[in-house]
């Protein structure tokens, strides 16, 4: 999230981000909130940022009691040292967002980001048990505990997660943890021409679940290998030896039907594979791409992804394509080889794509063109609610203005 | 006056004021109000709850959303009086989406019923509290029920992801988890009935797994059954359900169900493993090599769906069946790190012990959430005053480890003062802010969750 101009502050204590934070809001200066600044294209960055707080000083692991299966962090570490720190007591947390090493726990809970094991895991915020959070007059506010089932009045952490910082400040956070899959395989394969629909159709039905899989066109630069005529795929699959077996039989035998015949399986890099394709999902293309993020649902994906890239083609913009066959969602990424091109054919783009994917949101680019383009989709009903919650959180709108949806 | 306006509205046949009919909707299955609610209402629609909900503002009447009544902590009961409104005839499954696997659900819809409806077709509704027969999705969602598989599936929360809502004034409106924005969802499961009336839901279903094994191992006490639970959490094992009944509770369940327990055990530890049929084998080799090494005195597979099925009846009607030891039981819902159950299971004992109450334990121990059952004769005041003083310092060690005061039956009417405990008045603040925008008059379910107190934003 990234503030441009005024005053940075990294605070080495959560008292000293309470300070400066309480300062700001007595003076009416604009606070921006940075955690990596690995989501800065989802959104729009703040109208006005007076100064920006960065919170990766406060990277600290505070408890990690393994046989509870629980953990508590500060909020500006990284994902990468978090999943480090985990595994090795053989747990992890199961937030899949790109640049895990940049990326901090509080910046990507903020964003509410969405990974592609969810389908099978649930989503990050599923797995906050408790949080600490920075209001905007200072206050240090905390919900929930270390227990991993807790009714005990609202879960504010649900409203935290996923704010984008306009209410307060993630600064620490508790998790309940997973231990780690014993195995992981990746799989690859060229898609030969008019197997893509059919090879989603497998998959769907597939008995033991993939934790991931991705139809990809494109973004060659991200991910390795070439393009066959419909793309490639990739597959991810977890869990213990015997399962990933049989799981590699299923998997071969459905895309054999699909008219997939081979496949290259990657055990000890399977790992870093799927990290690519994440990172892929807001990789930018210098100011000339904008990348959208569509949710939909697994039946309609192979129709949806493809309308999507159509549309674009016919505004002339280059795409590149990730289809998240578990989820439904679709990473779609546009751009042209000229900036102001891109910019002119970009704005129709995007008032002809909401006609069809009204939820459609941006996830990454740098182009000053974002400002003018639809960036949250079709506001939500509870749009009203939400205006409310943060006049009663933030009255002075210190925190992150207009970082949000509807302006908040 | 208020009842010819409702019954203008929603018909005659869905408004009940008579003093016999009031009396049924003052209690939950453990709480009394001492105050008949004004009316009771049983919309049919969205457009009734609407409806309902704009003539008891302009009548500055409150409104206490119901399901079922099996809430432990009078959540569900007018203590201020106002208007009931039960989901009796909201109970349809609405939409089946197989492919997408979810379903939209009315909120009078009771939890079993849903996972029976669509059987047929490979999926369930995870969220399992032991009360799934008769308790509704609608009240599940108020409280963010739990039950015992949510060791691996997680809570109700977990589950809902969207909801149609009519708000205080009786406006409707929707919430996804999809939507951009504040996850309103998240914030408004478990809330209570205190931010809005639920109309309707979309829940998640999963595929029934393809293997589902259930075994029981007796051990000499309740500390080394859940010695072996921290054992096989911590060994990177993740069971659908980790189970510990205590010699008290069995003594009843065996007596009540024939269900199979020994009852010469100190303790029994019942788990549950689902998955695929390939890994079951050495799953239950792990399991079986720990809980011996942890003392285990004897190992049993339930070997049909009949003995699983058996089992689990006994360990669902637990708490029921103590009324074979004493006519009362007031049972707590408390959480503590998992690890610290042993400590907070002498605690109870002790607190128990030093106030003549008897104490049966059967609980979740895969997640840490105690269920001490006080079994006592509610017709003896010097045994309700034990009781509650008993409950009060179970309450406190739990804290004092760890824990929280609710883990999966809500805060209700009962525990309300519990909140000062946990939260400071920060903490609580924050919690208000977000009724205020809700409730600001305090018009749904008053008197539930907040403390009684103006510091905490709620109205003296």
């Amino acid at each position: 999230m990234s503030a441009g101009s005024g005053r940075r502050i990294t605070p080495k204590s959560v008292d000293q981000l309470r300070d400066v934070v309480a300062a700001c809001d007595r003076t009416r200066e604009a606070v921006a909130i940075e955690g990596g600044n690995t989501l800065r294209g989802m959104g729009l960055p703040p109208a006005r940022a007076d100064v920006t707080v960065v919170t990766t000083a406060l990277d600290a692991v505070l408890e990690h009691e393994y046989r509870d299966l629980t953990c508590a962090v500060q909020a500006g570490i990284t994902l990468a040292s978090l999943a480090e720190s985990l595994a090795a007591r053989g747990q992890y947390v199961p937030i899949d967002a790109p640049f895990a090493r940049k990326a901090t726990v509080g910046g990507t809970l903020a964003a509410g980001w969405l990974g592609p094991r969810r389908h099978l895991l649930g989503r990050a915020r599923d797995y906050v048990i408790g949080s600490h959070v920075v209001l905007a007059d200072g206050t240090l506010a905390k919900a929930g505990g270390m227990v991993v089932k807790n009714v005990s009045g609202y879960d504010m952490s649900k409203l935290y997660v996923g704010s984008f910082g306009t209410l307060g400040t993630l600064v620490r956070v508790n998790f309940k943890t997973l231990p780690l899959p014993q195995r992981r395989r990746a799989f690859v394969a060229k898609l030969p021409e008019g197997t893509r629909s059919r090879a989603i159709a497998q998959i769907a039905e597939l008995a033991i679940a993939p934790a991931a899989a991705f139809c990809v066109e494109g973004y060659r630069k991200a991910i390795d290998g070439e393009d066959g005529t419909d793309g490639r795929l990739f597959v991810l699959l977890e869990g213990s030896s015997t399962l990933i077996e049989r799981a590699t039989r299923d998997l071969r035998s459905a895309l054999g039907k699909a008219g997939v015949p081979e496949t290259t399986i990657l055990d000890a890099g399977a790992r870093e594979a799927f990290e690519r394709v994440l990172d892929a999902t807001v990789a930018c293309i210098s100011d000339r791409s904008v990348t959208y993020h569509a949710l939909g649902s697994p039946e309609s994906i192979a129709v949806r992804s493809i309308a999507m890239r159509d549309l674009a083609h016919r505004h002339e913009l280059f795409t590149d394509v990730l289809a998240d066959v578990m989820n439904g969602d679709t990473i779609l990424r546009v751009s042209r080889r000229d900036a102001r091109a891109f910019s002119a054919s970009v704005e129709i783009f995007d008032d002809e794509l909401h006609a069809i994917e009204p939820r459609a949101t941006i996830v990454a680019g740098d182009s000053p063109v974002r400002s003018s383009l639809l960036v949250w989709g079709q506001l939500p009903s509870g749009l009203a609610k939400m205006r409310e919650i943060k006049a009663r959180f933030d009255p002075n709108r210190t925190l992150n203005p207009g970082r949000f949806v509807g302006g908040i | 006056m208020i009842a010819e306006r409702l019954i203008e509205a929603v018909g005659a046949e869905a408004v009940k004021t008579a003093p016999e009919d009031l009396a049924v909707y003052a209690f939950d299955a453990y709480t009394q109000s001492e105050t008949l609610p004004s009316a009771v209402v049983l919309p049919a629609s969205t457009r009734d709850v609407a409806a309902i909900v704009k003539i008891a503002a302009a009548c500055g009447e409150p409104i206490v959303a119901r399901g079922a009544g099996t809430g432990l902590c009078g959540g569900a009961v007018p203590t201020g009086g106002g208007i009931v409104m039960s989901f009796a005839r909201m109970n349809r499954l609405l939409e089946l989406d197989v492919r997408n696997r979810r379903a939209r659900v009315q909120p009078g819809l009771i939890n079993l019923e849903l996972s029976k409806q669509i059987a047929s077709t490979g999926l369930f509704y995870a969220p399992d509290p032991a009360s799934q027969k008769s308790s509704t999705l609608g009240g599940n969602i108020g409280t963010n029920a739990g039950g015992p598989h949510c060791l691996s599936y997680g809570v109700t929360v977990n589950h809902v992801v969207g909801l149609e809502v009519v708000d205080e004034r009786g406006e409707v409106f929707t919430s996804d988890v999809d939507d951009a924005g504040y996850d309103l969802t998240g914030v408004l499961v478990g809330s209570e009935g205190t931010l809005g009336i639920v109309t309707s839901a979309w829940v998640r279903l999963l595929r029934l797994p393809e293997s589902v094994r259930v075994w029981l191992a007796a051990f000499p006490d309740v500390e080394s059954a859940c010695e072996a639970v921290s054992a096989i959490v911590g060994s990177g094992i993740l069971p659908t359900a980790l189970e510990i009944m205590d010699s008290v509770i069995l003594g009843a369940v065996e007596a009540a169900f024939h269900a199979g327990y020994p009852t010469d055990a100190g303790a029994v530890l019942l788990i549950e493993s689902a998955g695929f049929t390939d890994e079951m084998n050495a799953r239950e080799a792990e399991i079986r090599a720990i809980v011996r090494a942890q003392g285990a005195l004897s190992w049993r597979a339930a070997a049909t769906q009949a003995e699983r099925d058996a089992l689990w009846a006994g360990r669902k009607g637990a708490a029921g069946a103590t009324g074979r030891i004493a006519p009362n039981y007031y049972t707590q819902d408390v959480c503590v790190p998992r690890t610290r159950l042993p400590e907070a299971l002498r605690a109870v004992e002790r607190s128990a012990r030093a106030h003549g109450i008897a104490v049966g334990n059967v609980f979740h121990a895969g997640d840490g959430n105690l269920h001490p059952l006080m079994l006592y004769d509610k017709r003896d005041r010097r045994q309700v005053a034990g009781v509650v003083e008993a409950g009060n310092e179970i309450l406190q060690t739990c804290i004092d480890l760890g824990g929280t005061i609710s883990g999966e039956h809500g805060i209700g009417h009962e525990k309300r003062a519990g909140m000062n405990l946990i939260y400071s008045t920060d903490d609580l603040a924050a919690m208000a802010r977000v009724r205020d925008v809700f409730d600001p008059k305090r018009m749904l379910n008053p008197e539930k969750i907040f403390p009684a107190g103006a510091k905490c934003g709620e109205p003296l």
